[in-house]
């Protein structure tokens, strides 16, 4: 029992977390914005970072890596708000292809070749897809088709799905209220940051809560994915619901805090924002996850009480 | 991240279910906020340390079995699975303990914690003043040197366990001329020392449970001061982490107050709302969170690290975690809640609960200044008033 991350993880974090942050910044996303949304050079610069490659087995070229890992990377890429489908191809599509023994694409997912995600029953569009049916999200950096192809109805799909999700509303959320916090220690009114007011302490601190205890959730949930434990499915939808909690607070907490400069494009925290609402809705809503949570924890199919914290 | 039990691990909580099973009292005990339910209560820390349960963390030679921190939760689980009752120790245990373990001598160490971990001496904190409680650096009680001993002047107040307990631990102001964090010394005392009187202050269950501490010139010997003269707020701010960060509340108190509000609610199905149903779900989700979070914690430490400020993210959480369970109870409970007893004579717990969850988020803290240090040491914000 050892509720850590080993130091090989947490320096993987790390690394790309650094790499994020000095190649990918808000003048990147805006850029993506006024131009073509996706950019090769940033997908060869993940490749080039080996993470189209972290689950594909090493005797397949590829990293050899767990799901613990991809939602540690997962999470990044919600803080860095990657427009890039990153997580869906490399962490939610390969991964369930993996599991089903389709290991045929093994190369070209490793080598960023494939860049199309597995579609799914519970999302009716698709995202970074292909067809001729365009139809614009809120989310001005995500690119959703209508009638996708080749869908697939697999719970297991769903379930990784939403686990990577949550991973990266955990980072949305990590983002967010470092952007309301650094605003909120520049701007002045009244002769002070407004930082300094506990009006406005206190709420980012109620978002430093939710996003604390929402984290540790989402671990457990990749963990008993990696580990294939039976009650798994429900540990997903548990951390759907509180990632989705955490980031859906933070957001509104954080357009607050800037003020009416909040409700403006010029702000960076719009795309943040815009993301958590998505991913929120996509791989199945809070509501459709509380509802197996439901199921379980009332209906008596999953093993409650404080003996059974990791049952 | 590995989240899996040793076999070693398993036979250990096997052990503590079937002593939990043959020893924990089938009846509930009276309230330990009145003389007859505390003398229940240390009747039972007796008891738990005749099966050498007092505190399993701690070394053998201090009364403890030498585990880790993960044995320590599987039997705080394992504890409340069995319905375990409140700990009239706590203070003694869950703070003050660790908190010698770490700032005390040897020879401290030998004297105060053996009989802590028997049950034979049951300890009160004495934090508050009235004029310093969310202000705790606002301290004015006197301790003035007088050869080897302190001679202390002033009053404490809130002391929870104090109606009744044979020893506290609070801060004195031993330096005159100090101001706010300086010049506080941390000092152990015999609540029955000459020059002490205790007025108990009857609780809003109409219980008395917490004390004023009024100090007459009272003669403390100098060996009862923990770490060194001016060094009371390090140590304070150490137990006060203990408190908030990991040990006074340990996730299974929550999770088996998750379970039976999961029953109640099923017991209430039919003519409960959707919203309700919900509240019930979403409190075995949050005592489930809680219980994580502590596993990492605990992995933290174990690992060498330290609880910081996030300890405060903590005590947010809990406290209001467990007024929310109650209050979602007690709207299940409808026309019964407002019952002292039920019907079949069994006492209203969720009511008791439902009351003592509403001191949760003021004691150890209150949640306003959890939420002032969440923004000012973890956030970074800036400092308010005088620091």
């Amino acid at each position: 029992m050892d509720f850590r991350f080993t130091e090989d993880q947490l320096t993987l974090t790390e690394s790309v977390r650094d790499y994020l942050a000095g190649t990918h910044g808000p003048e990147v996303l805006r850029r993506l914005d006024a131009g073509d949304k996706r950019d090769p050079a940033i997908w060869q610069g993940l490749v080039d970072m080996g993470l189209t490659a972290l689950l594909v087995p090493e005797d397949q070229g590829g990293l050899g890596l767990g799901l613990v890992d991809a939602a540690l990377i997962a999470t990044e890429c919600g803080r860095a708000c990657l427009a890039e489908p990153l997580v869906e191809v490399a962490y939610v599509t390969w991964p369930w292809l993996l599991s089903r023994g389709e290991l045929g694409d093994a190369e070209a997912f490793a080598l960023g070749e494939r860049t199309m995600p597995q579609a799914h029953v519970i999302n009716p569009y698709w995202s970074d897809g292909v067809g001729l049916g365009e139809t614009p999200s809120v989310d001005p950096l995500r690119l959703l088709y209508d009638n996708p192809l080749g869908i697939s109805d697999d719970p297991h799909l769903l379930n990784l799905g939403a686990l990577m999700s949550a991973a990266q509303l955990i980072g949305l959320a990590d983002a967010m209220l470092t952007q309301a916090t650094e605003y909120a220690k520049i701007r002045t009114q009244f002769g002070q940051p407004i930082g300094a007011f506990q009006a406005i302490k206190h709420q980012l601190a109620s978002c430093a809560v939710a996003i604390e205890f929402a984290r540790p959730v989402v671990w457990r949930a990749a963990a008993a994915m990696q580990d294939g434990i039976e009650s798994a499915p429900v540990h997903v939808s548990h951390a759907k619901v509180v990632a989705t909690d955490a980031a859906m607070l933070t957001a509104e907490t954080a357009i607050q805090v800037h003020g009416a400069m909040g409700y403006t494009y010029e702000v960076d925290l719009h795309f943040w924002m815009k993301r958590s609402w998505a991913l929120a809705g996509a791989w199945g809503s809070r509501a459709f996850h509380l509802k197996r949570v439901d199921a379980a924890v009332l209906g008596g199919t999953l093993e409650i009480g404080p003996q059974a914290t990791f049952a | 991240m590995h989240l899996h039990y040793t076999p070693e691990q398993d036979a250990f909580r096997a052990e503590v279910r079937a002593w939990m099973e043959a020893h924990v009292p089938k009846e509930p005990l009276i309230t330990l906020e009145c003389r007859e339910g505390y003398d229940q209560h240390v009747v039972w820390e007796r008891t738990l340390a005749s099966g050498n349960w007092g505190m399993v963390t701690w070394p053998e030679e201090f009364g403890g079995r030498g585990l880790d921190l993960i044995q320590w939760l599987i039997f705080e689980e394992e504890y409340f699975r069995a319905g375990g009752p409140n700990r009239a120790n706590q203070n003694g245990i869950f703070l003050l303990g660790p908190t010698i373990m770490e700032f005390g001598t040897e020879e401290q160490k030998k004297r105060f914690l053996p009989p802590m971990a028997r049950g034979e001496v049951i300890w009160a904190q004495a934090w508050s003043e009235p004029g310093a409680g969310s202000d705790m650096a606002a301290i004015s009680s006197k301790a003035v040197r007088d050869g080897d001993h302190y001679i202390i002047s002033g009053q404490k107040t809130w002391s929870s366990r104090a109606a009744f307990a044979d020893w506290g631990f609070g801060m004195f102001r031993t330096d005159p001329d100090s101001k706010r964090h300086k010049g506080l010394t941390f000092i152990l005392f015999d609540l029955n020392t000459p020059g002490i009187s205790r007025r108990p202050i009857r609780q809003l269950h109409g219980e008395t449970g917490f004390a004023e501490l009024f100090f007459d010139e009272v003669r403390v010997p100098v060996e009862n001061c923990l770490a060194g003269e001016g060094e009371g707020w390090n140590v304070a701010m150490a137990t006060a982490g203990f408190e908030r960060g990991l040990m006074l509340r340990s996730p299974g108190r929550f999770q088996a107050t998750a379970k039976r509000l999961v029953e109640l609610y099923l017991k209430h199905e039919v003519e409960a709302s959707p919203a309700t149903r919900e509240a019930v779900v979403q409190a075995w989700g949050a005592a489930q969170a809680y219980a994580y979070n502590t596993y990492a914690v605990a992995a933290k430490i174990m690992g060498g690290g330290k609880i910081g400020a996030e300890a405060s993210l903590n005590k947010i959480f809990w406290s209001e975690l467990d007024r929310s369970m109650h209050r979602t109870a007690m709207q299940l409970l409808g026309a019964h809640a407002e019952l002292k007893r039920f019907d079949n004579g069994n006492v209203n717990q969720w009511l008791e609960g439902y009351i003592f969850s509403l001191s949760g988020p003021i004691y150890a803290g209150s949640n306003e200044v959890q939420r002032n240090i969440t923004a000012e040491r973890l956030l970074g914000l800036p400092r308010i008033g005088a620091g």
